[in-house]
């Protein structure tokens, strides 16, 4: 644990003051010299190949500068690697079309205007093939996903102990096709001077960016800097690289001339990844005092043609309870389709759907509360694995939030809480989260006015950490906030991982302290060197710092501005790395090329780390049209150390707000016949607005867990929509008595 | 987008003369808030706008009196959804307004361009779509089989599914209301509000009675003894800043428990401004109960049809109906004068 | 295509020469370096781009920069220079962490000011209500009704 006075202490974040100003620079905002206009041509078919164009009409357009096509720039650029799955999508190398809205051009003009006047005026013939949606469409692929980056698990014999449980519930449930849509489009200005390349693009890697863009154009990666010092909402949709990149660089390259991307909400639709649809059967054996005997689940994912990409969520769901006999399976059904991608909890939102749904039939059907079903079977051992928890505080979690939510006036019997016209229904569910960390190296400096910079190639996608990094430099420093001045999202910087995961506070907290570990060193060293000071002869590692003094053990001190003079005639710096338990040696190299590397939650030797949550949820539905409203939620979480509370209330409630809107909003629809997306806008792919959302209560049940890493530090970005889908079907089904298992909930399942 | 002439227009005479000089594609822009955002994705294509603000000078008053209620066309959707006499007197005009898009798209949006609002059908709104009669007549419908949960069951077509998005203008359809019209050559009409806008038929690109360069100047919405007591109820997936599923504007005269007149208008289900006036002949003469709700509701749906995702939305249709009758039957309210 | 246009934007006065397709978010950003309003849809659906044009909240994207001339148009970085003072809107979104990203913000900000200013800003419901039109994918929207709520009575007089 952190002996840190700051640890744990609400602070204002330290780019607040530019975000709340309008001088927060995101990589659009970024000044570059007379740019040209790119705007993106992208096919209207899901599967075929491009005859030909017609560019008569797009070239006469005044102001027109250069199309790109497969026919003059195809040989230019290789696919991106996506961070999973192997093989994506062509866009430009190639006439082929492989989804909906794939790029097949690119026009760049003068102005916005022109270019997007152009794009339009470009004609393609196409020679267009059967193309196939998704589940069920005629030509779609399924295969077994075959063990490798994700796991199967096989205890006991489910199959056996399903057949012989007294208890059973056997369900199929579904989850739909969903979209990040971040607020910030998917932009990208590319610069070139003297051969190197600057890219201003919203990322949550920019190593990644960087090592992926190097390998496409052939490039060395020390010629090519990223700058995404702002992103304007990422939820995974800015980890991968996107083919867009590349092409927006060669563009520019074409013209000598910076070009800038500003793609279309629907295009960020196609030019990017999504969420994909998943099925699900599960089937529950128990006793009927409720100790489960039997646990299968099976998953079905879609994903493109080439790609492998699946997110396997019963890696999470075959160990949140105590079973003997478990069994797990998924499956991927290949369709025409863009590549899917990482999507806030990928695999625990749509996975833990169905088995916190499946629990609470289970409960019904036992005529048991369903907390006192999940307290029954909580467990402090992987019952996948046999391992221990590092810690595990679920239970706690439920007690602190049915507290809070008055969970005991709940009435069981479905459909029998109503206010007026509306009816009334209370659900809970689990939420878990893999806790994963990455390495990650920082550069802090000590400068003799007593005021430390940090460097690191982090990234703040909204979840804090600016401050996060600041906040542990003072705390380590002795420092107040406002002496850390923060420098991130540059691969000027040194190297952090990818933001996601619910892994980059834990990964740049570690790398951070270690540098600021490395100035006390320094500072007690020559503090105990020197013949003149307080601290002369005492053991170097009994010096701390603290408010601004560097201290030794019996009340010595000296000004840390002093202690700096006798360490060095100007600035103190001090690099270092941090390298993760449970990831390869090589592992900061591998960042450094923009591959990802990260230990995972479930994938370490000694035990299994996960944060846990128990989320409660009201819902009103109306008793004759049969709308759907959430006024009230509590999610109370353990997720270990808690950086700054201020800035983790906000990503615990932002989590449980997304899971209001995957649970009764959100679904791309998709033509069946065409494979294409239809609302790909933000007036209908609905989120959540203001008053969607009301009561939003968020308790951190305090949590420490030394071993999962020494400042105890698990995520908090994702394990705050992960039970919300459940809660609220389960809310559902207790208001009406209709059980769904096809999300999104809405008015036509109730009536 | 292709480049278009701008002109402002500084009163309705010389909007008139501008878009007449430059003939059939041109346009009035008054907001904008309908018409920059088809420009945007290729739907609409105009080669010139006539910009109609300043026409707010003269187009732009909102005015109750014993003949009813007066709208200019250029009033902003957030004025006349916050006019105190708006909300004493016709509080279902009120509320349409209120209940619809944003603040923002309020504040910019006019009553003369929100009635004219084009359908959210995304194959309508999206060009890369071959198929749509509305779009490019004799297209076909990708609609008809495709994604529709949001389409039209009311005044439907073989040739065109498109729903009627807008909530005002059934309030207006509801009321009887009059809209003004300026002819190119100067002249005046006064048509039915409910006459504005044209089944799709075999025609779905006709969607009004407009003729070429003719100007909405203003509406007139009858006084009668059923404004009052009139709501407007809008059932959406979201509970703000989203269209209608489905939507009833409903105006009761109730003397002693029996409706005299009831006038019932429905949003989100229709291809136009929808008034029933076979659920209005269900509830005249009776005492409004659960019953007659109900048969009111089912008379309103008789001619519904669907097409697959959108087969809720009879049932959604009326319930939504009976909810809003039953709940203006008994809201409170000071009686007309 | 060009046209010549006269913006008076945060009190100053600005002469350029624009294609008249250009929309007010777009001479704002790209050619007046006020790049606070954002563009998150270019069709009206969002709220990032709004602005207030003679004190009424609108939407940049869908007001054409050629018919913006002759109002008063106010960005969020008119509220503040860059030294100055916070206003009390802003200092409430940073207090209460109205926002995660801080991509939707300036949107939010300016909405939020007219909304007060408005009069619709008297209970959370109205504001939740008055607010809705300015969507934040982090969902900050508690934080939003608070931010409201702790700048309204500091907003008299302004």
């Amino acid at each position: 644990m952190p002996d840190g006075k700051l640890f744990g202490q609400p602070a204002i974040r330290i780019d607040g003051r530019a975000k709340v100003t309008g001088r927060a620079r995101y990589p659009s905002d970024e000044v570059v010299a007379n740019p040209a206009w790119a705007f993106l041509v992208t096919s209207a078919i899901a599967r075929g190949r491009i005859r030909g164009f017609d560019l008569q009409e797009a070239r006469a357009v005044p102001g027109l500068l250069d199309i790109l096509t497969h026919d003059n720039v195809g040989g230019e650029a290789e696919k991106p690697q996506p961070m999973s799955g192997g093989s994506t999508t062509p866009t430009l190398e190639s006439d082929q079309i492989c989804h909906d809205g794939q790029i097949i051009g690119i026009v760049v003009a003068e102005s916005f205007e022109a270019a997007r006047e152009a794009a339009h005026k470009v004609r393609v013939d196409y020679e267009v093939q059967q193309a196939s949606a998704s589940f069920d469409s005629p030509g779609a692929e399924e295969e077994v996903r075959e063990a490798g980056e994700h796991k199967d698990y096989q205890v006991g014999d489910a199959e056996a102990a399903f057949a012989a449980a007294e208890v059973t519930i056997d369900a199929r449930y579904g989850t739909p096709t969903q979209h990040h849509n971040a607020i910030e489009l998917f932009t990208t200005t590319c610069e070139w001077r003297d051969g190197k390349l600057t890219v201003y693009e919203p990322s949550q890697f920019v190593y990644g960016l960087r090592g992926s863009l190097a390998k496409q154009l052939r490039m060395e990666p020390g010629d090519i800097h990223v700058v995404s010092r702002f992103v304007g909402g990422a939820f995974g949709s800015k980890g991968g690289i996107t083919a867009r990149t590349a092409w927006i660089a060669i563009a520019a390259r074409r013209l000598n001339r910076p070009v800038k991307l500003v793609p279309t909400r629907d295009q960020g639709f196609t030019i990017a990844t999504y969420r994909a649809e998943t099925r699900h059967h599960i089937q529950l054996g128990a006793t009927p005092d409720g100790k489960l005997t039997s646990f299968r689940h099976e998953g079905w994912e879609v994903t493109s043609r080439p790609s492998q990409y699946n997110v396997s969520g019963t890696e999470t769901t075959a160990r949140i309870y105590a079973c003997p006999n478990i069994l797990t399976k998924v499956n991927l059904v290949h369709a025409d389709r863009n590549t899917p991608g990482f999507m806030r909890a990928p695999p625990d939102t749509p996975y833990m759907f169905p088995l916190e749904s499946a629990m609470d039939e289970l409960a019904a059907a036992l005529n048991m509360d369903p907390i006192e079903l999940r307290r029954i079977n909580d467990t402090q051992t992987d019952p996948a694995t046999g391992k221990p928890y590092s810690s595990r505080c679920l239970m706690r979690c439920y007690d602190e939030g049915a507290a809070r939510f008055g969970w005991q006036r709940r009435d069981a019997r479905p459909g029998t809480m109503r206010d007026g016209e509306w009816l009334v229904g209370w659900g809970c569910a689990t939420a878990a989260y893999p806790a994963n960390i990455g390495p990650a190296a920082a550069r802090v400096t000590l400068s003799p006015e007593g005021r430390a910079r940090v460097q690191i190639a982090a990234h703040d996608i909204g979840t804090g950490a600016y401050t996060v990094v600041a906040i542990t430099a003072a705390d380590r420093l002795g420092l107040e906030l406002g002496q850390v001045v923060v420098e991130m999202g540059d691969t000027d910087l040194p190297a952090a991982g990818l933001a996601a995961g619910s892994s980059h506070t834990a990964g740049i907290s570690h790398a951070v302290a270690k540098a600021c570990e490395g100035i006390r060193a320094r500072l007690a060293e020559a503090a105990v060197l020197s013949n003149d000071g307080p601290m002369a002869g005492l053991d170097p590692a009994s010096l701390v710092l603290s408010a601004g003094m560097l201290r030794g053990p019996a009340g010595q001190s000296e000004e840390i501005q002093k202690a700096l003079g006798r360490a060095a005639s100007g600035v103190l710096e001090v690099y270092a790395e941090n390298l993760p338990k449970g990831v390869p040696p090589d592992a900061m190299g591998k960042i450094y090329q923009g591959q990802m590397a990260m230990s995972r939650g479930h994938g370490r030797e000694d035990a299994i780390t996960y944060a846990f949550g128990a989320q409660f949820v009201e819902v009103r539905v109306h008793a004759r049209t049969r709308e759907v409203r959430v006024p009230r939620a509590v999610g109370a979480f353990a997720s270990g150390t808690i950086v700054n509370p201020l800035t983790a209330h906000s990503q615990y409630m932002g989590g449980m707000i997304w899971g209001i809107g995957a649970a009764l909003h959100e679904a791309t629809e998709i033509d069946p016949r065409e494979a294409r997306y239809v609302n790909d806008n933000i007036a209908e792919y609905l989120i959540p607005v203001n008053s969607d959302v009301r009561s939003i209560e968020v308790i951190m049940v305090p949590e420490e867990d030394s071993q999962v890493n020494p400042l105890g530090i698990k995520g908090i970005g994702e394990v705050g929509i992960v039970g919300m889908n459940a809660a609220i079907a389960n809310a559902v089904w207790h208001a009406t008595g209709r059980r769904v298992r096809e999300l999104p909930i809405r008015m036509e399942h109730l009536l | 987008m292709r480049p278009f002439a701008y002109e402002q227009a500084g009163d309705s005479s010389a909007a008139l003369r501008m878009t007449a000089n430059r003939g059939a594609s041109a346009q009035y822009l008054a907001g904008g808030t309908n018409l920059l955002d088809l420009m945007k994705i290729g739907v609409a294509k105009p080669v010139a706008l006539v910009d109609i603000g300043p026409l707010r000078a003269d187009h732009a008053s909102i005015s109750v009196d014993a003949d009813g209620l007066h709208l200019g066309a250029l009033v902003r959707m957030a004025e006349a959804a916050e006019h105190p006499d708006v909300l004493r007197d016709y509080p279902v005009i009120a509320q349409s307004l209120q209940l619809a898009a944003s603040q923002q798209l309020r504040n910019m949006a006019t009553l003369g361009g929100n009635v004219l609002q084009r359908t959210r059908c995304n194959y309508f709104r999206d060009p890369s779509w071959h198929a749509c009669n509305k779009r490019d007549p004799g297209t076909g419908c990708a609609a008809m089989d495709g994604v529709n949960r949001r389409l039209a069951v009311l005044g439907t077509s073989a040739h065109c599914i498109a729903h009627y998005p807008g909530d005002f203008a059934n309030a207006l359809a509801a009321l009887g209301a009059e809209v003004t019209l300026l002819s190119p050559e100067g002249t005046t009409r006064r048509i039915l509000f409910e006459e504005l806008h044209r089944l799709p038929g075999d025609t779905p690109h006709q969607e009004t009675n407009l003729h070429p360069g003719e100007l909405i100047l203003g509406f007139h919405v009858p006084a009668g003894p059923w404004t009052r007591r009139s709501l407007y109820l809008k059932i959406r997936d979201r509970e703000s800043y989203d269209f209608a599923q489905a939507s009833a504007a409903v105006a009761l005269a109730v003397v002693d428990g029996t409706i005299q007149q009831a006038r019932i208008g429905l949003g989100g289900v229709a291809t136009k401004p929808w008034r029933s006036h076979a659920a209005e002949a269900v509830l005249q003469g009776q005492r409004l109960d659960e019953a007659l709700a109900h048969a009111a509701a089912e008379a309103a749906f008789r001619d519904a049809v669907t097409h697959g995702e959108n087969a809720f939305k009879p049932e959604l249709g009326r319930r939504t109906l009976m909810r809003a009758l039953l709940q203006a039957a008994t809201m409170e309210i000071q009686p007309n004068a | 295509m060009a046209t010549d246009i006269m913006l008076t934007v945060n009190g100053g006065q600005h002469r350029l020469a624009v294609d008249v397709r250009t929309t007010l978010l777009d001479a704002l950003r790209e050619r007046l370096d006020l790049t606070g309003s954002k563009k998150g849809c270019d069709l009206g659906q969002c709220g990032a781009c709004t602005v207030l044009m003679d004190g009424r909240r609108v939407l940049s994207c869908l007001t054409l920069a050629v018919a913006a001339q002759g109002a008063e148009v106010t960005t969020i970085e008119g509220l503040a220079g860059e030294h100055d003072p916070l206003h009390p809107m802003q200092q409430a979104f940073l207090e209460q962490d109205a926002y995660q990203c801080g991509y939707c913000t300036p949107g939010q900000i300016i909405s939020a000011i007219a909304c007060v200013k408005e009069g619709h800003a008297n209970s959370a419901d109205e504001i939740r209500e008055y607010m809705s039109g300015n969507l934040c994918r982090c969902a900050a929207y508690p934080k939003i009704v608070a931010a409201v709520q702790q700048a309204k009575p500091l907003m008299k007089g302004r």
